[in-house]
């Protein structure tokens, strides 16, 4: 398992929300595909929704420009 | 099914007897009073001091059924059925603070405070979050009718009663004057009582001053059983009042401050009035209560009680005072209501006849049981 898999599984058992939305921000900067670099986004996104981060506009903006978001 | 015979319920109270053992045992009445009574028109759930600030959430299970109770971002208190629509997973599952949108557990689909369905991942596939056939606007949270009065959070389960301004109207203008801002008192004004007896049971005791100088004997002191009035509003609410209301002081004298307006009736009066179905309210000069009757089952009830006052800042060690006050009045209550219970399993029970004089209130929440049951059963025999 890479150093970021290691992050990402320490962050969910630690239900540090803060540090997923980073970990899947990273892992979709990243990603070797489009699909793989949605799917992290997506998680990212719910994360950053969950507690109200202030990156919750840009991530979501950047699933819409993927075609895989609506717009609120 | 057989119907319980309620027409000896109905008549004159010189002449009625009282709800049939069944209201207060059989598992199918139970059922058949969770839809004809407390879920046909406004019941009480909560408090709204349950959800203080913008973004709590508290969980309740009410009649069995999952709801919860939330203080959404915009500052409005609203109750939702506490299930996502996507698979009917608990989103809630303990009170806490919403930071941002509900995530449910299970598969992620998102909610704002407000109901509405933000997020659905992965639902056309890995990384694609819309789906032919996925309205988001259609599946938001199933919200339930509310309304907030007395610091109360009332609701309409079934969606069909009048709003609660309409169904409560006279009731409305009874206290028109306590319709203020209310402070509820915190953790030391707030208990609970678990009570082994039908929730309707706590209703017929509340509403009758009868049993007073029998129950409550410290009461005689002052306030004797003429120094009572009946409260009766067919079709809506009972109760009873007194004339000799004295306030609560401390070791210095001081009394808790009066809430603003009021006219000189309330100098000396209070009144303790249930509002059908399942809440029970008392006001004062100085304070008010509720409490809420949350039914488990048949014979099996806790009763929420939470105490209000006028002003914010209220002196902690006199509201501890009164808050034991009253619990020491409502479990003077306990043996009475479990007695009556207990008495409900004698196959020989009739119902029981009331004082043409002194029972009036209680014969009138049956009479309106009776009423309800009758339209309910009435509704069910037409969809058949």
């Amino acid at each position: 398992m890479n150093d970021l898999g290691a992050q990402l599984l320490a962050a969910h058992a630690a239900s540090d929300v803060p540090a997923l939305v980073a970990l899947y921000r990273a892992a979709a900067d990243t990603a070797d595909t489009d699909t793989a670099r949605g799917f992290y986004l997506t998680h990212a996104h719910v994360f950053a929704l969950e507690i109200n981060h202030p990156d919750t506009a840009d991530l979501r903006a950047a699933l819409i420009a993927m075609g895989r978001e609506q717009a609120l | 099914m057989t119907n319980t015979d309620l027409s000896a319920v109905r008549q004159p109270i010189n002449a009625a007897h009282g709800l049939p053992n069944a209201h207060y045992i059989d598992p199918t009445v139970f059922d058949e009073e969770r839809a004809a009574l407390l879920m046909s028109g406004w019941s009480g759930l909560a408090v709204s001091a349950d959800v203080p600030e913008p973004g709590d959430a508290v969980p309740i299970t009410f009649l069995g059924m999952p709801l919860v109770l939330i203080h959404d971002r915009a500052g409005t208190v609203r109750v939702f059925h506490n299930i996502c629509r996507h698979r009917g997973m608990i989103l809630v599952d303990a009170p806490r603070k919403i930071e941002g949108a509900i995530r449910c557990p299970y598969h992620s689909w998102c909610y704002s405070t407000e109901g509405r369905l933000v997020s659905t991942p992965h639902v056309g596939g890995p990384g694609q979050n819309t789906a032919e056939g996925i309205d988001r606007d259609l599946l938001g949270l199933i919200e339930v009718s509310s309304h907030i009065w007395l610091g109360v959070v009332w609701i309409n389960l079934s969606g069909t009663a009048p709003s609660f301004e309409e169904a409560n109207a006279d009731l409305l203008a009874r206290w028109a004057e306590f319709d203020k801002p209310l402070y509820h008192g915190g953790a030391d004004s707030q208990f609970q009582l678990k009570v082994n007896c039908n929730w309707k049971l706590a209703v017929e005791n509340y509403c009758e001053s009868y049993h007073l100088p029998w129950v409550h004997p410290g009461l005689n002191s002052y306030s004797r059983l003429e120094d009572h009035y009946h409260i009766e509003q067919p079709g809506q609410f009972s109760g009873q009042g007194t004339l000799v209301y004295r306030q609560l002081r401390d070791e210095q004298g001081q009394t808790f401050p009066d809430f603003d307006g009021l006219s000189g009736k309330w100098d000396t009066a209070s009144e303790y009035i249930t509002a059908y179905p399942n809440v029970l309210l008392g006001v004062h000069r100085d304070h008010a209560f509720a409490i809420i009757l949350i039914p488990q089952g048949p014979g099996e009830t806790v009763e929420h009680v939470h105490l209000f006052y006028a002003q914010p800042d209220t002196d902690a060690a006199l509201r501890a005072k009164n808050t034991a006050q009253w619990k020491e009045v409502f479990e003077e209550d306990i043996f009475v209501v479990e007695g009556m219970q207990r008495g409900r399993h004698a196959p020989s029970f009739d119902g029981g006849r009331f004082s043409p004089a002194m029972d009036g209130p209680t014969h009138m929440f049956h009479d309106w049981v009776a009423e309800h049951m009758a339209l309910h059963r009435a509704h069910a025999q037409a969809a058949e």
